[in-house]
């Protein structure tokens, strides 16, 4: 095996302040940025619009935000389309930003938005922050009142501008879900870099908010490799300062597996954030999220049910946040009326069933959280054991080995050598284990889900089970669909 | 089958959605064919040059992200030039923004150059079948 040269440490600060100053010159508006006046503006702020303060006040009075997706090109609209998002009970905004941005087209970027302000229209898919610079997105922040995190690009304009979360860590999923031929190796030390950067300003007294997302699950999948990724990126994000974070719990669809991951993952997080030494990183809530594939753009009807799934779910898990898209997902990008009528939709759900204070306790949740449970610590005892104690070597090798491992990646590095379908109640199973190190008695219960499923349809579950199930969720059925709907 | 035809699979443009190429090429190794799978954001000069160093007899493109007829301007004329007129091509997927009949968005698909077009939630088995099998015998590709 070639030698590892990226292990879990900090970086250092020389390095640190270097690369910082590298990534701000790659366009005129990185003038703008002045570290020790970021610092300073960030504290200026209000309570109101950092980030991890308003997650944390939420949780203390009991009560819950939708954290939605915006992002329009021309500055006065998307202060409009906010205020909107604002008006309709969210106070966690996002500045979702364009394709270009993300991919560093700053040139580009720079002909469409002036083409923009020339025709008022949106020929941009989300709000190139890059481009717009500090002057003009501290407006923004200072016009809506809410915390706003950047989505997709921003780096330290995004910081200078009073946006209070910082993406960053081992982020599986950039690797995973959106890279063709990164290698985890690749992606270990480009995280290390810029997660450094949420150290120094926590060294300051600016602690900027990051979520976790995991190996997002492409399909129908336990959420065993997606918490253990969760727990991966959270220890390493820890090593480099982060000081708060939260997950966010991909709903799968069957009631009993979402709520118990929801209890889980913050759970185990926990516990390995504490085993690490990184007591003083505090997670500042659950945000459960709408992750499976989309209802069709025709079918509104099951877009706002499928929005309200996650909502209520959110809800009677009493979470402070709910990750959810618009009825227009499917769609293209959503205007500021869906937006509103989507999250308003959330909202009578947030305060209708979360102000009921049900306890629930449901026989199957607790066998389904013991089951991912065992399983995430299996997987994490093999990741250290191969990475001897040090978390990114062992992640590293685990996914070279087939250890951490996800179906249906476009990352052509992936092994992809494990599969899931859902069983008779719609809870999703490993069809394929592929290489991860499920213990056997687990492996048999899954295997004992799925024949009860065969047996039930009268054929052996495969490959296609699987293509099937990718859309049952999507078109309003959760235990498959034919026979199930003849 | 008699000759074992070469098809070419991807998502055109930026499109990351890989989860219908992935489907769509599984099910065409599984019914025999020679699969040569380009996965996620193919550009169509990729998609040329692949089909002519294979000597494809079809491409089946996907896209979910409703900017495929971006991507596709130009290639009509590009497939023509690198003398690949008579290479079958298929799409399916969520093919443009907003709400739609996919009835109506068919001519638009075909008019540059697609034989076939498809919504999203095609069933691939049923048409490798019904479509592809016929219209590669019929064009004397198998």
């Amino acid at each position: 095996m070639k030698k590892l040269t990226i292990s879990n440490q900090r970086l250092d600060d020389d390095l640190l302040m270097k690369k910082r100053r590298e990534a701000l010159d790659t366009w005129p508006t990185g003038k703008e940025v002045d570290f020790d006046e970021a610092v300073a503006y960030q504290k200026s702020l209000p309570d109101s619009k950092i980030w991890w303060k308003v997650m944390v006040k939420l949780r203390e009075e009991g009560r819950m935000s939708v954290f939605p997706r915006a992002g329009t090109p021309i500055l006065e609209k998307m202060i409009e389309l906010c205020q909107g998002l604002r008006d309709s009970g969210v106070v966690l905004i996002p500045v979702t930003t364009d394709s270009y941005t993300r991919l560093g087209q700053y040139e580009k970027v720079e002909g469409i938005l002036q083409e923009c302000y020339r025709t008022g229209k949106a020929l941009l898919n989300g709000y190139p922050i890059i481009n717009q610079g500090v002057k003009k997105t501290r407006k923004l922040v200072e016009s809506v009142d809410a915390a706003f995190s950047p989505r997709g690009a921003g780096g330290e304009i995004a910081i200078a501008s009073g946006l209070t979360t910082y993406e960053g860590g081992m982020t599986f999923l950039t690797w995973g879900s959106y890279s063709k031929k990164m290698t985890i190796r690749e992606l270990a030390e480009k995280s290390q870099n810029g997660q450094r950067i949420a150290g120094w300003y926590a060294d300051r007294g600016v602690i900027l908010c990051t979520d976790l997302h995991g190996w997002l699950p492409g399909g129908p999948f336990p959420l065993s490799v997606n918490i253990a990724a969760m727990i991966i990126e959270a220890v390493t994000m820890a090593e480099q300062g982060q000081k708060a974070l939260y997950p966010i719990v991909h709903c799968m669809g069957n009631m009993a597996q979402d709520m118990a991951w929801i209890k889980l993952a913050p759970r185990l997080i926990r516990e390995y954030l504490d085993k690490f030494g990184y007591r003083d990183t505090m997670i500042t809530g659950t945000c459960p999220a709408q992750t499976p594939l989309f209802p069709v753009a025709m079918d509104m009807g099951g877009a706002f049910a499928y929005l309200c799934y996650v909502a209520m779910v959110g809800a009677l898990s009493r979470c402070n946040a709910v990750d959810l898209r618009s009825i227009d997902e499917a769609a293209g990008v959503p205007t500021k009326d869906t937006n509103a009528v989507s999250y308003r939709a959330a909202k009578w759900i947030f305060d209708v069933v979360r102000e009921q204070r049900t306890e629930i306790d449901i026989k199957d949740m607790a066998t389904e959280e013991k089951v991912t449970e065992t399983e995430v610590r299996a997987i994490m005892d093999r990741v250290l054991e191969l990475g001897d104690g040090d978390i990114i070597a062992g992640a590293i090798r685990a996914v070279e080995s087939g250890v951490l491992d996800s179906p249906w990646s476009p990352n052509i590095t992936v092994r992809d050598k494990v599969l899931g379908v859902r069983d008779v109640r719609g809870a999703c199973r490993y069809l394929e284990f592929g290489n991860l190190p499920i213990p056997e008695e687990i492996k048999d219960f899954h295997r004992r889900k799925i024949a009860e499923r065969e047996s039930l349809e009268g054929r052996k579950a495969d490959y296609y089970t699987a293509v099937r199930d990718l859309w049952s969720f999507s078109k309003g059925k959760i235990v498959g669909l034919l026979p199930f709907d003849q | 089958m008699k000759k074992t035809p070469t098809i070419i699979t991807g998502t055109v443009g930026m499109d990351a959605h890989v989860i219908g190429t992935k489907v769509v090429s599984r099910a065409l190794r599984d019914a025999g064919f020679k699969v040569v799978e380009l996965g996620m954001q193919v550009t169509p000069e990729e998609f040329i040059s692949a089909a002519q160093e294979t000597n494809a007899a079809a491409i089946l493109m996907t896209s979910l992200y409703g900017m495929a007829e971006l991507d596709l301007k130009g290639f009509d004329e590009k497939r023509k030039e690198a003398g690949l007129g008579n290479v079958l091509l298929y799409i399916g997927g969520n093919l443009v923004i907003g709400r739609y009949d996919p009835k109506e968005i068919e001519p638009r698909f075909k008019k540059l150059g697609f034989d076939r077009v498809y919504p999203p939630g095609t069933d691939i088995q049923a048409v490798i079948e019904t479509d592809l099998k016929p219209d590669l015998k019929a064009r004397g590709k198998m």
